[in-house]
């Protein structure tokens, strides 16, 4: 049977403040999704909707065949891991992870063999008597995870799971989410507004903007490489943008910025936005600019700048350049050091070379 | 009252010891020699002083226990009904009011400001014959003739109810003010009626705050005398009418004392009762 979430025409507002208008959505079966946007966009509400914590003022939310949208709470086979993982503190590991068995009254004997395996799979299974107080972050973390999989829920929502632990723990869980995933075979739904977490753990992902509309809908690396909007190139990573104009359109394309020059570039798919001579944005990410002292005639396009501010990250170093008609461009350099390089410093005047499939045009 | 350890030295100790004396002075050292007053028979012929068991013997008899037993009933009533009716509205205010919250809270507090006297006797003017309740229900025609509810056991609970019913409230109100909302939702999120929800969730961690307001409203209407005298007339005799007439009216202080200790033992009993079974609940809970 198909799974898919569909969200569709929902609307939602409180206190007469709209959070959602007309919103539809397609979760596709057994995938990773990621919901990314701002903080206050509304993705919480998104995920608050499927998860029944919410009824949606008009529309309709179906997972497969069945529409859901007035299924009361518990009767949805829909489990969520809460921000703060709302474990049961009067109960020890054993019991939260049990509870959604022991509330169906299951036999005893049926509940400790799930209860041992799910906590096995999270590696919790020394630690089941223990009070909640007991654990570690990480800990309760999974233990909140045991007990939203142990029903075996068609829908695994996850609201901003890794947000209350560090950075190193972070990482670690992402990588055990994606397993965990990849065996269970369950959708995910992850709401974040870390890039770095949906651009990790997601198959697919949709960002949101500000008004709680969807910006765009796609793998990691089409969200990142190919940003539909300017919204979505500079809330997923870094972009220098560019305003300008499109010369021709053709197999040598060109884009002219007032008081840079024409650089050339290369479209890789025609829309209908795409007209001669139309104001557009150019973008380039900083990591796939090339700077050096001198000019590289490898590259198909270059801008002449001078170095303002160095800002050393460790493995990459980011230089922010001040081009001649004063737009500040951030590059980003491997600080891989296999070879000897030029030192470049404060006020250099600097080469910035970018081949022409680095750079993306977007309407707006 | 339980005694904090003092952690921080002396100096936390020092600025106990005023509350310390007053505590010895006038509760333990008069505690001290209520007991001793039940076990001693002044002769008055010899003007002498000796031991006895005889003013509890007297007291071993079936109307003692009967009244003690209707204290107890009493104030188990309060206790649940109180605990009835202040569990939604404790919940009401500590988790839907957000506007009008401290309005609603001084309301709740009101009565408080008030004289305890007053209060009940404001129920005496509303449950009278010629009282406010009576002529309602002549005047929409349900009686024809007025109910007798002054000096009842209606009256009584009524007024029980009433002047306890805050000591419940606001226990409960700060324990759901703790309760995280969240835990709920994962609760039914997991599959659980709003019912299982209830019992497995809400009522285990608002437990603290239904056994402070239990204690609360059981210890003080246990011996309680304002209300069933005001109230309850001379019909039933409750623990504190009882104090209240060996002490003041017949002053058989020997007799008072002793009936006041028995009463206090039993309380006591009835606690340590409370406490294990508590404690057994909460190990079993935690080793399970």
């Amino acid at each position: 049977m198909i799974k898919t979430i569909h969200l569709k025409d929902i609307c939602k507002s409180y206190d007469g403040e709209v959070i959602l208008d007309n919103f539809c959505l397609t979760v596709p079966e057994g995938k990773f999704f990621a919901l990314l946007g701002p903080s206050g966009c509304g993705k919480t509400t998104v995920l608050r909707l499927i998860g029944g914590f919410e009824t949606p003022d008009s529309g309709t939310i179906m997972i497969g065949d069945t529409n859901i949208t007035h299924l009361p709470i518990y009767q949805r086979r829909v489990s969520t891991v809460f921000q703060n993982y709302a474990l049961f503190p009067h109960m020890n590991v054993f019991d939260n992870v049990a509870y959604s068995l022991t509330i169906k009254k299951l036999d005893a004997d049926f509940i400790k063999q799930r209860v041992v395996k799910v906590l096995r799979a999270v590696r919790l299974e020394s630690h089941m008597y223990k009070s909640i107080a007991q654990l570690s972050g990480g800990q309760q973390q999974r233990v909140a995870i045991a007990r939203a999989i142990i029903n075996e829920p068609e829908v695994l929502l996850l609201d901003e799971p890794l947000a209350a632990l560090d950075l190193k723990l972070r990482e670690r869980m992402l990588i055990e989410l994606i397993d965990l995933q990849e065996t269970l075979k369950t959708t995910f739904v992850y709401v974040t507004h870390d890039q770095t977490e949906a651009l990790t753990v997601a198959d697919q992902m949709a960002i949101l903007n500000h008004d709680g509309q969807i910006e765009q809908i796609g793998t990691p690396q089409q969200i990142y490489e190919f940003p539909a909007s300017s919204f979505v190139a500079t809330f997923v990573g870094k972009m220098n943008l560019f305003r300008g104009k499109l010369l021709t359109i053709g197999s040598d394309s060109y884009f002219e910025v007032k008081g840079l020059g024409k650089f050339s570039v290369y479209i890789s798919a025609r829309y209908e936005w795409m007209e001669e001579d139309k104001e557009l944005l150019m973008g380039i990410r900083p990591e796939k600019i090339w700077i050096g002292k001198t000019k590289d005639e490898k590259f198909a396009n270059y801008v002449i700048g001078k170095v303002e501010a160095i800002v050393y990250h460790g493995p990459a170093t980011q230089y922010n350049v001040r081009l001649s008609n004063d737009a500040i461009i951030q590059v980003f350099e491997q600080n891989e050091e296999h070879f000897p390089k030029e030192k470049i410093d404060y006020d250099d005047q600097v080469y910035l070379h970018w081949q022409k499939e680095n750079a993306i045009l977007l309407e707006r | 009252m339980e005694k904090k350890v003092a952690s921080v030295g002396w100096g936390s100790f020092f600025w106990g010891i005023p509350a310390l004396l007053w505590q010895v002075l006038f509760f333990y050292i008069p505690f001290f020699f209520l007991i001793v007053t039940s076990f001693i028979k002044h002769d008055a012929a010899t003007e002498s002083f000796r031991f006895t068991l005889e003013h509890y013997r007297t007291l071993c008899n079936s109307i003692y226990l009967k009244i003690i037993f209707r204290s107890f009933f009493l104030a188990s009533t309060t206790v649940v009904i109180c605990l009835l009716i202040a569990y939604p509205v404790a919940y009401y205010l500590a988790v839907k009011v957000k506007r009008w919250k401290s309005f609603c809270f001084a309301l709740l507090v009101l009565p408080f400001w008030t004289n305890f006297l007053l209060l009940v006797y404001a129920w005496y003017f509303l449950l009278e014959n010629d009282g406010l309740v009576n002529s309602l229900l002549l005047w929409a025609g349900f009686i024809t003739e007025p109910i007798a509810m002054m000096n009842t056991k209606i009256a009584v609970h009524c007024g029980m109810f009433y002047c306890y019913l805050p000591f419940m409230i606001l226990p409960l109100y700060s324990a759901f003010e703790r309760l995280d909302l969240k835990l709920l939702e994962a609760s039914s999120d997991l599959g659980a009626t709003d019912l299982q929800t209830f019992f497995k969730i809400t009522v285990p961690l608002t437990l603290s705050g239904i056994q402070t307001g239990a204690l609360l409203v059981f210890i003080p209407s246990f011996g309680d005398f304002v209300v069933p005298a005001l109230l309850g007339g001379d019909k039933d005799l409750y623990i504190g009418s009882v104090i209240t007439h060996y002490f003041l009216t017949v002053r058989n202080v020997a007799m008072g004392s002793a009936f006041t200790c028995l009463a206090t033992v039993l309380l006591v009993l009835l606690l340590l009762c409370m406490f294990v079974i508590h404690s057994l609940i909460s190990r079993d809970s935690n080793n399970a």
